[in-house]
């Protein structure tokens, strides 16, 4: 699958009123949606990198080179997406009391998971959602970019992200709101901060801070509107031009309200150095 | 049995030509379906749609003028017919039973047909007609009674604007009563802030361009620019970067 994007800054006085106005376009109420998203990012494992020892010259050396590329090749930030809602933050207010933090985290509250507890982290489900750095020279004016998605299964996540060779680096909440314009998506959304980052933990967190302890990453509230359109074969040359002129016509749509602009290739770089 | 007439072979002949016409069009819109991509403008599948419908319209016409004729005719073999060689195709022709497949889609055309004659709940066709006559002139002249301009309707403002369900998150301006409040507002913002600037007449352009000062501060503490560059935002989304420290 293929993803062409553009994408918009917008400042926070301008949210409300692009609200109304993507409402009245796409002829839709905004779908509120709620995400964490967990950043992870490939690892070498040790061992792998040590197989060219000496000059050796076996006819085993060109698979092995193959493999060792194949292992070890391409390196990615790869993220991994739960949808949650907000009446999902802010659920350990209801925990504490019982005098028994800990209780969601042991493997004994399978009991408990039956309560009207908000959040558990346990049935959270999940998607990994691994995307390409945009390519590179394209004449046409978008932003596009390989892209896959594939269900994880529900709880904890990090044991499984490991074995594959990923490490978690962090994770934050993305707050925003979605409109459905024929093939297109448009997500206008921002970046939520958990209260303070506790450099220790290194690992997802198993309950959700209240939703007003949540700050944004950008001090001034603002957003970042974003129109994306899947084109399932990429390598459809008709099919990308014609989702790249969907593109360009809500950009001339929106032109008075928002300017919609490819995006910095390197700020959507998911190489892992 | 006698030999069918001329005229007979002629009808004979329509009703074949009606159904090559239909499977064509049909066939054509499979075709454009499975090939076309990307997939077919609506419009033009509406065309073909349309047309699929037309010939339908005209085999079926076809067939109910001459029914009498196409009941009575019967086929059989001459004498002849190469019976021994060309037994399948002889089948075929002989065969009066429906194919099984064929035979499920017509019980479920009788079954959607029977469903759409039962659903006699909403108006018969000449009520409809009559409404849709009714309502344009009804609506017109209703229209016409009325005063329009303003967010209210004057039973409305009557009964008094704050008890009106809009439906509405945002609070509707009402011009008529308000003029009179915001002149008031206005004129005390007027002296508290602007002392040069006197209201010149009730004026009714003028109270826009002077707002409230409480609204200007706040206004002007709204306006501003996102302080993190859309490249250091996305870059945090997609490596966690944080802005500044790269």
């Amino acid at each position: 699958m293929h993803e062409l994007l553009l994408f918009a800054s917008v400042p926070a006085h301008q949210h409300h009123e692009l609200l109304q106005q993507l409402a009245g376009l796409t002829a839709m109420q905004p779908r509120h949606r709620l995400e964490r998203r967990l950043i992870f990012k490939a690892y070498r494992k040790p061992g792998l990198i040590n197989t060219r020892v000496g000059a050796s010259q076996d006819l085993q050396g060109n698979e092995m080179q193959r493999l060792n590329k194949m292992l070890n090749g391409g390196m990615f930030y790869t993220q991994v997406v739960g949808s949650v809602s907000e009446a999902d933050f802010g659920a350990q207010l209801s925990t504490a009391p019982s005098g028994d933090p800990d209780a969601p985290m042991s493997g004994t509250d399978s009991g408990a998971k039956f309560e009207n507890r908000p959040y558990s982290y346990e049935s959270q489900p999940w998607k990994l959602e691994f995307r390409d750095i945009p390519e590179a020279g394209t004449r046409s004016a978008v932003t596009t970019r390989l892209m896959a998605s594939a269900s994880l299964p529900r709880g904890d996540i990090t044991t499984p992200m490991n074995a594959w060779g990923y490490s978690f680096v962090t994770e934050y909440v993305v707050e925003g709101d979605v409109f459905i314009l024929n093939d297109i998506v448009i997500f206008l959304h921002r970046v939520l901060h958990y209260p303070a980052e506790s450099p220790g933990s290194h690992e997802p967190r198993r309950q959700l801070p209240p939703f007003q302890q949540m700050t944004p990453l950008e001090k001034t509230g603002s957003y970042v509107l974003q129109a994306s359109i899947a084109v399932q074969d990429g390598g459809n040359q008709e099919m990308m031009k014609t989702a790249s002129q969907h593109l360009f016509g809500l950009r001339e749509q929106l032109k008075s309200a928002v300017r919609l602009e490819q995006a910095d290739r390197l700020s959507l770089d998911t190489r892992a150095k | 049995m006698a030999a069918p007439t001329h005229e007979q072979l002629k009808t004979l002949e329509q009703s074949r030509q009606r159904l090559v016409q239909l499977t064509r069009s049909l066939a054509s819109l499979i075709t454009s379906l499975n090939q076309s991509d990307p997939l077919p403008s609506w419009s033009s599948l509406q065309s073909q749609a349309s047309i699929i419908s037309n010939n339908l319209l005209s085999v079926s016409d076809h067939l109910s003028d001459n029914r009498d004729l196409l009941t009575s005719l019967v086929a059989y073999p001459g004498p002849d017919y190469p019976g021994r060689t060309q037994a399948n195709t002889l089948e075929q022709l002989l065969r009066t039973k429906l194919d099984p497949r064929v035979e499920d889609w017509v019980a479920r055309g009788r079954k959607a047909g029977v469903s759409a004659l039962e659903d006699r709940s909403g108006l018969a066709e000449a009520e409809l007609a009559e409404l849709w006559d009714w309502a344009p002139v009804e609506a017109n002249q209703e229209a016409r009674r009325r005063n329009w301009g303003g967010n209210y309707t004057l039973e409305e403002r009557e009964m008094g604007v704050q008890n009106v369900v809009t439906g509405l998150a945002r609070v509707l301006e009402d011009e008529g009563s308000e003029s009179e409040e915001e002149d008031e507002e206005e004129g005390e913002d007027d002296e508290m802030e602007i002392v040069g600037v006197r209201r010149q007449s009730a004026g009714a352009g003028f109270e826009f361009d002077i707002a409230p000062a409480s609204a200007a501060q706040h206004h002007q503490q709204k306006t501003v620019e996102p302080a993190v560059p859309l490249e250091d935002i996305l870059r945090f989304m997609t490596t966690g970067a944080e802005p500044g420290k790269r």
